[in-house]
């Protein structure tokens, strides 16, 4: 009930932000658009007063039709007034500004008959025509008569015949057009007129309106204009109006544009006439029926028309007055509940996120084109896109007025548009706020991300190949397009500009897209070698024994890792990640499992690594080549773990287990003694002690040994390394021996070289690695035979060499190196049988090179180091 | 009056082996099975020497020792199955005066406890200062004026050559002297076949004043280089 009540207040305060914009924008707009040209004229008063007679059109209409009838009385032919809506009063028959084109547009509008909706002098197919017969630019009367007589136009007399013809033509057809004017305007009863010249009446169609300067308004009519050849009057409602004020005309001002002011006075000819014209207080519509064609054809009714359509205006702008207050009451409250509007703009964000981009893109393009066509089609001026390129060849120079042209241009854009592209507006940057990777949900991002699919399955080598080939005609294209641009540009420019906008804009257009596919592609290469930069890097790695995994470990470079080959990759082994980086126990499960997830991330399977896969592909080319070395590593990583941690369990058990055996030895040991000690003991018992004691003292040699070889097999073993002389070592050895040496059956025979030998190894485990072999050497020979101990260096290698003649056969296929051979398979002999293994471990940790020879009875062992330079 | 040293070790039988090698060169032994009974111990006894195991229950000997460390200057020999030099390293730093591997040579252990005492009761501070003509080393202290070794304060009887190459080292402790060097030196003639001549007189020198000759202390050989007199 709660949730219920929050989601349509949520949805409240949306309509209601909606509402208040929406109106606010349309409202606004219409004000604008409905407000008079000149703001001295914006009269809210009178708008809403309804009389029509009180707007600008109407003191417009009424001077225009002075200046015809003050123009039909003193040259017997109507001049043809324009009205512009800017206010401009002009008299001629042409006028520069209007093209070809729209001039055609006219007489079609008006060949259908759409008098009176306008406010333009009655004219139809016939003015025109006649028009058309004089067809020169010559904007008045007395031009044309110059260009046929090349005299004054009052001196006639001196005319040619064939000047005098046309002289008289153009009489009769001056005297036509007047016929058709007043045919024209006569039957439209809202505006009575006479028009008196010379104390004669030329025109009326009232019989009331007396050209006397009666101010007796039939009934029906309120307005009375009265010129006397002097000055105008104007009674209104019975009341006269003050036209001349201070007797100056401005043209920015209300004063009404008749004869009359001091810097507009009555001309000679002018005083002659008298003309006098009454305006209905409430224009009806007059229609004549026409008997040749069956039809109805309405009078002028101009007076009709623009009282509707000032009492429209009026209607539209207190509605509009209304919209816009009640959107401003609406855009007031809808500040007050911001939150809901926020979380309602939040709700059409995750809409639009479902939208397609291109749908998006087009429905903003659309409503921008619709926006340009409004601007090409508004009635008024020349379009925008015109405005501007005149604006722009006047150099700006004119900018204050082009500007207030382009304004009013901008004006004269429909509500609906305005409120249109507001709310387009709204929605894109609504959406580019809340969706931040909205471009990827697209047609051309789904057709890029099958692509790069596709293209992912080939062979990197050719996905390469083709890529650049498309950044080559990318390159290409664009240029050409470039080229063709400029040269547009250089061939139309100077004159035709027109054309030439849009072929510029549709070059740079395209030049874009290029560019933006070449820049595309481009990146991906970068980035594809930056991947492999990566990649090669974490190769080395590997190579080089560095098993540790990617992220946790800081100096992999994982700062080179593009954000997109990041994701890829965690997607594939993120969980491995973190279990690589405990060795510890039990890691063996998370290991596979890991395994299993990266299996999974690199071979298309389905569920979530398949879509974690498509990103993937879509953001990098070496992400499943990266997720199959991660693989390759983790296997590595996983067995190199397992054997060090068995290597490392073997050390701790013999670790654990000569600890475990030396507690208890120390008790023997040390009770054997107190026995040796005792005295009075039998003889026998003596024996037996002594036995104990010799037994329990090579147990802790074979403990101790035991501890030290396993330590040096499995590479734990400290050592400490320096200089020395291989010879002295030997002799300082077989010295620290001397006495066993002296005491066994057998002699040593030394070839030692005098001057140092010196070699780079532990003096303390090499003395231990030549002890024991001097001690097998002591132990293993034949009585009475000898031991030759040598040693030889030839400048790059010293080699040592002990070789004694075995007592007992050597048997070929014995490994004597490893750990409990020993020479005799009884295992009685005093030795642990570690000795030579211990010898080959130390050495081998030494750096040097431990090698076993027999030769018949002859025991070799040599050990080789290399000599250390300096 | 018999020193009392206390003996810890959670091996019974070893602690009374120790007992028995104790008492008899004669002196008072104190028995404890664990680190705290340890403590306790050293609280109620007038204790002069600790023998201590690093492997124990409640308390270990590492532990134990730090905790005695901070209220007593007693000597103390630590006393373990590890025998790896970082082990000896780790308890010498942690304070103990000695360390003996496990399994020890009863000899050598009556030895070290025996000058651990005389250097801790006789000596009194080893850190005073040298009077001039004496050179002190660890235990050793040599007069260079008399020519006499002492081993915590006993003289060591010594033959003029002995005397010669002791009289070497102990002006140059640390320093490595190859054989032939010494040979020059001491015997003041060309070297020739030094190496044994030279190391029978060392091992000769280490008997006299080594605690366990096998593992000499003091009198070291630096393998292929030479010898020399450690420093401590």
């Amino acid at each position: 009930m709660d949730t219920k009540w929050k989601s349509i207040k949520k949805v409240l305060c949306f309509v209601v932000f909606f509402l208040g914009v929406s109106l606010t924008i349309w409202n606004a707009s219409g004000l604008l658009r409905r407000m008079p040209e000149k703001l001295s004229y914006w009269r809210t008063g009178n708008l809403l007063e309804d009389d029509y007679q009180q707007t600008w059109s109407f003191q417009n209409y009424m001077t225009n039709r002075l200046e015809s009838f003050l123009s039909v009385a003193v040259n017997g032919c109507p001049g043809n007034w324009y009205y512009y809506g800017s206010g401009y009063f002009d008299s001629g028959w042409s006028d520069e500004l209007y093209s070809w084109e729209e001039e055609l547009a006219l007489r079609e509008a008006e060949a259908t008959e759409m008098q009176g909706t306008e406010i333009w002098e009655g004219t139809d197919w016939d003015y025109y025509g006649y028009w058309d017969d004089w067809g020169y630019d010559g904007n008045d009367w007395e031009y044309w008569y110059e260009r046929y007589d090349g005299t004054d136009p009052g001196d006639r007399e001196n005319l040619t015949e064939e000047q005098k013809r046309r002289l008289e033509l153009l009489e009769q057809r001056k005297q036509k057009l007047v016929e058709k004017y007043f045919a024209d305007i006569k039957g439209d009863l809202n505006l009575l007129y006479s028009i008196s010249y010379d104390g004669k009446l030329l025109y009326s169609n009232s019989d009331v309106l007396a050209a006397e300067g009666s101010v007796q308004l039939p009934e029906g009519y309120n307005f009375l204009l009265y010129f006397d050849g002097e000055k105008v009057r104007i009674v209104k409602d019975g009341k006269e109006i003050d036209i001349y004020g201070d007797g100056y005309y401005r043209d920015d001002s209300n004063d009404w544009y008749v004869p009359g002011y001091r810097n507009f006075p009555v001309d000679e000819d002018m005083k002659k006439a008298v003309i006098c014209m009454a305006a209905a207080e409430e224009p009806l519509l007059y229609t004549t029926g026409m008997d040749n064609s069956g039809g109805y054809r309405q009078q002028n009714n101009s007076l009709y028309w623009m009282r509707y359509n000032s009492i429209m205006d009026g209607k539209l702008l207190r509605w509009n007055l209304i919209g816009l207050t009640a959107g401003l009451a609406l855009l007031f409250f809808s500040c007050l509940c911001r939150k809901g509007i926020r979380e309602s703009a939040e709700k059409i964000a995750y809409i639009q996120g479902k939208i397609w981009v291109e749908c998006k893109v087009l429905l903003l393009l659309a409503v921008l084109y619709a926006g340009w066509r409004e601007c090409r089609m508004s009635g008024y001026g020349y379009g925008i896109w015109k405005e501007l390129a005149y604006a722009y060849d006047y150099q700006w120079e004119v900018l204050s007025e082009y500007g207030g042209i382009l304004l009013s241009e901008l004006r004269y854009m429909s509500p609906l548009f305005w409120s249109a592209l507001f709310w387009v507006i709204w929605l894109s940057w609504n959406d580019l706020r809340h969706n931040r990777k909205g471009w990827r949900h697209g047609l051309i991002a789904k057709c890029g991300r099958t692509i790069s699919a596709r293209e992912i399955k080939l062979p990197m080598a050719r996905r390469m190949v083709r890529r650049n080939a498309v950044l080559f005609v990318a390159i290409i294209v664009s240029g050409i397009l470039v080229l063709v641009g400029t040269l547009a540009a250089v061939d139309y420019g100077a004159w035709r500009y027109y054309n030439v906008w849009s072929i510029l804009l549709w070059c740079v257009l395209i030049t874009a897209c290029f560019f933006l596919a070449a820049y595309l592609v481009g990146a991906k290469n970068i980035k594809a070698a930056r991947d492999m930069d990566v990649l090669s890097g974490r190769i080395d790695e590997i190579c080089r024994g560095n098993y540790s995994g990617f992220y946790e470990d800081g100096n992999c470079g994982s700062g080179m890792v593009s954000g997109d080959t990041g994701d890829a990759f965690l997607s594939g082994s993120g969980s491995a990640a973190g279990s690589g980086g405990t060795p510890g126990n039990g890691s063996t499960v998370e290991n596979s499992a890991a395994h299993n997830l990266a299996i999974q991330g690199g071979g298309a399977s389905s569920g979530k690594g398949a879509v974690e896969e498509d990103a993937a592909l879509w953001g990098s080319d070496l992400s499943r080549t990266m997720a199959q070395l991660e693989n390759i590593r983790q296997g590595m990583a996983g067995a190199v773990d397992e054997q060090m941690k068995s290597e490392r369990m073997k050390v701790e058990l013999i670790a654990n287990v000569s600890h475990d055996l030396k507690t208890p030895l120390t008790s023997i040991i040390s009770y054997v003694q107190f026995l040796k000690n005792e005295e009075g003991l039998p003889e026998h018992v003596q024996d037996y002690v002594k036995i104990l004691d010799e037994k329990s003292q090579r147990l802790k040699n074979m403990v101790q040994d035991v501890f030290a070889v396993s330590k040096a097999a499995s590479g734990e073993l400290p050592m400490n390394m320096e200089m020395l002389d291989f010879g002295k070592l030997l002799r300082q050895t077989m010295a620290d021996m001397d006495e066993e040496i002296q005491n066994s059956r057998v002699s040593f025979r030394t070839e030692l070289p005098q001057e140092p030998v010196m070699i780079m190894a532990d003096g303390q485990r090499m003395y231990r690695v030549f002890q024991n072999l001097f001690q097998n050497a002591l132990k293993y020979s034949l009585d009475g035979s000898r031991v030759y101990v040598t040693l030889k260096a030839d400048g790059k290698l010293a080699v040592a060499s002990v070789k004694n003649t075995s007592h007992m056969e050597l048997d070929e296929d014995k490994n004597f190196t490893e750990r409990f051979v020993r020479g005799d398979k009884s295992r009685t002999d005093g030795g642990s049988g570690l000795g030579l293994s211990i010898a080959q471990s130390f050495t081998e940790a030494c750096g040097g090179r431990f090698e076993l020879e027999f030769n018949a009875d002859l025991f070799i062992v040599k050990i080789s180091f290399g000599i250390a330079g300096g | 009056m018999s020193e009392c040293i206390l003996v810890v070790d959670d091996d019974r039988e070893i602690v009374k082996a120790i007992s028995i090698l104790l008492e008899g060169e004669g002196y008072e032994v104190l028995k404890a099975y664990d680190g705290m009974q340890a403590l306790d111990v050293l609280a109620t006894h007038p204790v002069r020497l600790v023998l201590i195991d690093v492997m124990m229950p409640k308390l270990d000997g590492l532990s134990a020792l730090m905790r005695i460390r901070e209220k007593q200057n007693i000597p103390v020999i630590v006393l373990s199955a590890k025998s790896e030099d970082t082990d000896k390293v780790l308890g010498l730093s942690m304070g103990a005066d000695d360390y003996v591997a496990k399994p020890y040579n009863p000899q050598e252990l009556a030895a070290r406890v025996k000058s651990q005492l005389r250097r801790y009761t006789c000596l009194g501070d080893i850190h005073a200062g040298s009077r001039i003509g004496e050179i002190r080393n660890g235990r050793l202290l040599y007069r260079t004026d008399e020519k006499v070794l002492y081993a915590d304060g006993e003289p060591v009887k010594l033959t003029a050559k002995e005397t010669g190459i002791v009289d070497l080292f102990m002006r140059n402790p640390g320093r490595v002297f190859p054989a032939e060097e010494i040979y020059r030196r001491v015997w003041d003639e060309d070297a020739f076949a030094s190496e044994n001549t030279v190391m029978v007189h060392i091992r000769r020198i280490r008997e006299k004043m080594e605690l366990n000759p096998k593992e000499p202390e003091y009198l070291k050989v630096v393998w292929g280089i030479g010898y020399k007199m450690e420093k401590h």
